[in-house]
Order: C-alpha cells, then sequence, then structure tokens
C-alpha cells in the first residue's frame, strides 16, 4: 500500500536518510525501530511531505474512492515524494507526530476538528468523533478544555484521535509511548491494536521495541539513515542482535 | 586567567542592569510627570465635563478606525510573526482608491440623491477602497515576503519598511504632492446633539461600522472552519499542515482579511480627517502598530482594547495635560515607549512569552 524506494533525505548537508526502502501492505502493522537519531522521525516527515526527500520515491497505492490529487502522477500508485504536507495529507496519509503537538490553544473539540479539516462529509466527521471518543472516553470529559491544558497522557490520546479524524488510510504513528507512564504505555499499544483491528493500516515508529515489536506484524531495524534489518516482528523479537541493541537484553 | 572572562561578563551584566533601571527610572519620571501635569494644569482648567465627553467620544471614533488597522497587524504577526510596516500604506491606498470611487459617485450625482442611494454608494466606495487594499496587501505578501519566509527574522522586516516607502512614492509620484480632499454627502455632514456634547454623524458612522466589522472579523476567526485553520497555522505550522491545510493559502487569507479591515479604515478615516495622500497612512499605521503593541501583539481582542484605549489617551490626553494638539502624537509615541519599558507584552498579552519571542 505505501512503498518508499531507496528514498534519501537530507537536513542541509546533513546526509539524513541514506537509501531507505520499505513496505506497507493493506491492513499491517509495520513498525520501524531504532535509536535515537536513527532517522526513525525523518522517514515519517519524509513520507507526509514536512520534509522533502532529495532521491527516490515513495508510492502510495491508489484508495478505492478516488481522493485522488491532481498533481500525483503514476497510473495506479500516487507518488507522494513530489507533494507538499497538505496534499499528502488529503490523500490519506495522517501523521500523529512526535511530542503530539497538540494545538495548545484549541479546544479538546477543536484540536479534534482540525484532524477533519480536510472532509466535507459532515455524517462521516461525526461518526469519526464518536468513534474516537469511544476509543479515548477521557477526551469526552475535556471536549470544550484547550489542549495545552491536558496531561502528556490525554495529549497523546488527542494526537492519535486527531490523527484518526481524517479517516486515514494509513497512519503514522511517532513514538506514542514516548514519556507515558508504564499503565499509559501498556492501554495506547491496546488501543493501536484496535484502531488496526477497525481497518486502519498503521505504520508505527517506537523507540520501546519490545512493546512495539509485540503489537506489529512486522518491523525494519534503523541505524544510522539505513535499514538494517527487517522481517517478521516474531523473528526480530527473537534476533540476537536486536535483542542486544533494543531490547535491552 | 580564567577569571578575566567571568569578571567581563558581571560587568555586562552589571551595564545591562544599569540600563534597565535607567530606563525604569525615566518611565516613573514621565509617569510622575503626566500625573503632575493633570492634577495641576489639566484638571485646573476647568472644562465643563460636556467637553470631556465629546473629546471622548472622538477618542473612540479614531480608536475604532485604530483597531480596525492594528488587526491587520496583529493578524500579520500571529501568523508570520513579523511587522508588516507596510500596513499604514495598504491603509493610505484604501483612501486614495475611495477617494476616486466617491468622486466617480459624485460625478453621477449619487451623494445628492435619496438617502438609500447614499447610502449604498458610500458603501460601495468602502467596498473599492477595501478590494484595492486587498489587491496591495496580498501583492505584498507574495513579492516582498514569500520569498523571505526562511530568512532570519530582521530581513522581512527591512522588506517590509522598504515596501512602505516604495507604496508611498508611487503613490506621490502617479497622484502628485497635493492632497484629494473628501467631500462628504450633505447625508452624513450633520450631527447629533446631546446637551452640550454634539455628536458629528460620520463620527458615529465610522465608530459603528468599525465595530461591526470587528464582529464579524471575531465570528470568522472563532467560529468558522477557516478561522480555526488560521489559529492553527498560528500555533504550529507543520502540524497544521499535517491536517490537510494549504498553509500559503491560510497566510494570504491572513493577509486578505486584515487588508480588507486596512482598506475600510482608509476609506472612513477619509471621511474623518477630509483628506488622503500619499503619506496620509504613514503615522496612523504607526498609531496603530502601538495599539497593537499596547494590548498585546498576536493578540485580537488586544489589538481591539490598545486601539480604543489609544484612541482615548489621545483625544483626552492634550486637554488633560494641558499641551497644543498638535503633540497628540508625542503622546502616542511615548506611550509606546512606556509599554515597551514596563509591559514589552502588551496590556493582555502572554501570548509573546510562548514561543515566538
Amino acid at each position: 500500500m505505501l512503498t518508499l524506494e531507496s528514498v534519501h533525505t537530507y537536513y542541509g548537508h546533513i546526509h539524513a536518510l541514506k537509501g531507505i526502502s520499505l513496505t506497507v501492505n493493506e491492513g499491517e502493522i509495520v513498525t520501524l525501530i531504532g535509536s535515537n537519531g536513527a532517522g526513525k522521525t525523518t522517514t515519517l516527515n519524509t513520507i507526509s511531505g514536512v520534509l522533502s526527500a532529495r532521491a527516490g520515491a515513495i508510492y502510495l497505492q491508489e484508495g478505492d474512492h478516488s481522493r485522488r490529487s491532481p498533481s500525483a502522477g503514476g497510473e495506479h500508485d500516487l507518488r507522494l515524494d513530489r507533494l507538499p504536507a497538505h496534499e499528502v495529507a488529503r490523500l490519506g496519509v495522517s501523521q500523529s507526530p512526535e511530542g503530539r503537538k497538540i494545538f495548545a490553544r484549541l479546544s479538546v473539540r477543536e484540536n479534534l476538528a482540525m484532524g477533519a479539516f480536510a472532509r466535507t462529509d459532515r455524517d462521516g466527521i461525526s461518526g469519526d468523533l464518536d468513534r474516537v471518543l469511544e476509543l479515548f472516553p477521557r477526551l469526552q470529559e475535556r471536549l470544550s478544555q484547550p489542549g495545552g491544558t491536558l496531561s502528556g497522557g490525554e495529549q497523546q490520546m488527542l494526537a492519535i484521535g486527531r490523527a484518526l479524524m481524517s479517516s486515514p488510510r494509513i497512519l503514522l504513528l511517532d513514538e506514542p509511548s514516548m514519556g507515558l507512564a508504564p499503565i499509559l504505555v501498556q492501554q495506547i499499544f491496546q488501543i493501536i491494536r484496535e484502531i488496526n483491528a477497525q481497518g486502519t493500516t498503521i505504520l508505527l515508529v517506537e523507540q520501546n521495541a519490545q512493546a512495539a515489536l509485540q503489537v506489529a506484524n512486522r518491523g525494519y531495524v534503523l541505524e544510522t539513515g539505513n535499514i538494517v534489518l527487517s522481517g517478521a516482528a516474531r523473528d526480530l523479537l527473537a534476533d540476537p542482535q536486536v535483542a542486544e541493541a533494543y531490547l535491552g537484553i | 586567567m580564567t577569571s578575566s572572562p567571568v569578571k567581563a561578563q558581571a560587568a555586562g551584566t552589571d551595564g545591562r542592569a544599569a540600563l534597565k533601571q535607567f530606563t525604569r527610572a525615566l518611565g516613573v519620571a514621565i509617569v510622575l510627570l503626566v500625573i503632575w501635569r493633570v492634577t495641576t494644569v489639566g484638571l485646573a482648567e476647568g472644562y465643563p465635563v460636556s467637553f470631556w465627553i465629546s473629546q471622548a467620544l472622538n477618542g473612540l471614533v479614531l480608536g475604532g478606525v485604530y483597531a480596525l488597522v492594528a488587526l491587520g497587524y496583529t493578524l500579520v504577526y500571529g501568523i508570520l510573526f513579523m511587522i508588516n510596516f507596510a500596513h499604514g500604506e495598504v491603509m493610505m491606498i484604501g483612501g486614495i482608491t475611495g477617494f476616486f470611487a466617491l468622486q466617480f459617485a459624485q460625478a453621477r450625482g449619487w451623494m445628492e440623491g435619496p438617502w438609500p442611494v447614499v447610502v449604498v454608494a458610500l458603501l460601495l466606495i468602502m467596498f473599492v477602497g477595501m478590494a484595492a487594499s486587498v489587491v496591495i496587501g496580498v501583492t505584498l505578501e507574495r513579492l516582498a515576503y514569500r520569498p523571505l519566509r526562511q530568512a532570519p527574522r530582521l530581513v522581512p522586516l527591512i522588506s517590509a519598511i522598504g515596501a512602505s516607502l516604495f507604496l508611498q512614492y508611487s503613490v506621490l509620484l502617479i497622484f502628485g504632492v497635493s492632497p484629494h480632499s473628501y467631500r462628504k454627502p450633505a447625508l452624513i455632514s450633520g450631527g447629533l446633539r446631546l446637551g452640550d456634547v454634539f455628536i458629528p454623524y460620520t463620527g458615529a458612522i465610522i465608530f459603528v461600522t468599525s465595530i461591526l466589522l470587528m464582529l464579524a472579523l471575531f465570528f470568522i476567526i472563532q467560529r468558522t472552519k477557516l478561522g480555526r485553520a488560521m489559529r492553527a497555522v498560528a500555533e504550529d505550522r507543520s502540524t497544521a499542515s499535517l491536517m490537510g491545510v494549504d498553509v500559503n493559502a491560510v497566510i494570504v487569507v491572513t493577509f486578505m482579511l486584515g487588508s480588507a479591515l486596512a482598506g475600510a479604515a482608509g476609506v472612513m478615516l477619509g471621511f474623518h480627517n477630509t483628506v488622503v495622500k500619499f503619506n496620509s497612512g504613514f503615522i496612523p499605521g504607526l498609531k496603530a502598530f502601538t495599539a497593537a503593541v499596547l494590548g498585546g501583539i498576536g493578540n485580537i481582542p488586544g489589538a481591539m482594547f490598545g486601539a480604543l484605549i489609544l484612541g482615548l489617551i489621545e483625544a483626552i490626553g492634550p486637554s488633560a495635560l494641558g499641551i497644543p494638539t498638535e503633540y497628540k502624537d508625542v503622546i502616542a509615541f511615548t506611550l509606546l515607549v512606556l509599554i515597551l519599558i514596563f509591559r514589552p507584552t502588551g496590556l493582555f498579552g502572554e501570548v509573546l512569552s510562548e514561543k515566538k519571542a
């Protein structure tokens, strides 16, 4: 569904992604693990168009409902790497960014409405709002509160909920467990599984490799801008290299 | 060996602390001077209450116009964190264009027609002025600011000052030095007398129109999808783009809204001052900027109240201090200095301190 072909991304002169290739199939949870500075967030930001790839290509399989942007080329695949972020978002790629990036001065309800910014189907939006509030009942009580007043865990829920409000074809989650209490981490991963079970494809970036590999179907291990290992999540969990470097065993 | 840089640094902070103390002392001195003048001179003159009321009403009218312009500064600052110093000129061009629209209407005798014709014609004149300002504002954004979006913050500021001068002298070149005078239609040239207080119709119309336009803006920003997108972009551009918001489009719309308000202000100021010329946007522009800073720049209600307060101070100040009205500009800009010394974030603002400053 989503394919990266030897993607190179730079920050000025710094070569951050050195030819990343990966695939996410429809209905999967794929995780991207690696240490700080390996390029996980850079990969997500390159997919969503916040950063632009200098070389390589990113393809998104065309959806059934034609939300096709006129400027995207290709026969069956839409090419994402030439599009600005807002057009990528409109094609059904939704990101819950690192550090949550809640709009602090907008109310929780307005934050969720921002998630549905590109949509015009009123019924669909209110249906998704109900679904998000069902997933995160805590948000229900805080709907009219400014986003900035929420606790860290609640903000993470809001960030994921906001990303879901666009009714995405693929959800990019960047470090959803960062800075959360262990009990909340468990809860968040439970919810990720639930979202996936409801039919959303997920690309999950995590430092918590253990938890990520437990929910994922497949995983990629990123090291200084290169993919060094990939495979079924089960196999990666059992891999002694991964265990040593990322699982702290 | 290592002690000398430390000492130098200490001397530096000492110097800065001393400077800060000096500016504070200066500020206190100015405030005391003002209090002394007001009590010994201003109040001693013994003006009647109706005089103060009239002055205050004048102040509100002027404040309403400033508010419209101040909103443009604050909207653009809220989103781009830059001061659009050419905003006064955007207003002036609205005023100049409004003058030609007025001339057009007068030539066709609309201004002497029955009152509905006059009202519609006045609205059209204001609309033409607003449209001209919108064109100029959007062009400015495209040509003078957007290419500098990634540049250090001082660069677009310099570009804005350049744009301001360019616009002033372009108008000078095209329309000459001589002022264009707005002739009020008979319908709105009178006024209302309430006891000893005289309220000119134009003043009342300007004030009411300003308030209506501000309410419209407030509605757009707080209650519409567009306004929500504007607020989101103001907080975090790249996250807003992840939501599918076309950030450039939102910035253009912001300039359009700010410029439209400035254009309306330009036309109304034309009727209020009865003349417009190439530099008649400059001082009101700076005043509106002062008002925006007074309210806390980036803060929308702040700009509105800051402008009304500034208008009041400017109208009442000269008589209260017992100085000629020509010095009202001194009062406004002294106020700016005082705010910058004592409350740089403005009366209503903490917005600045969060992440932008």
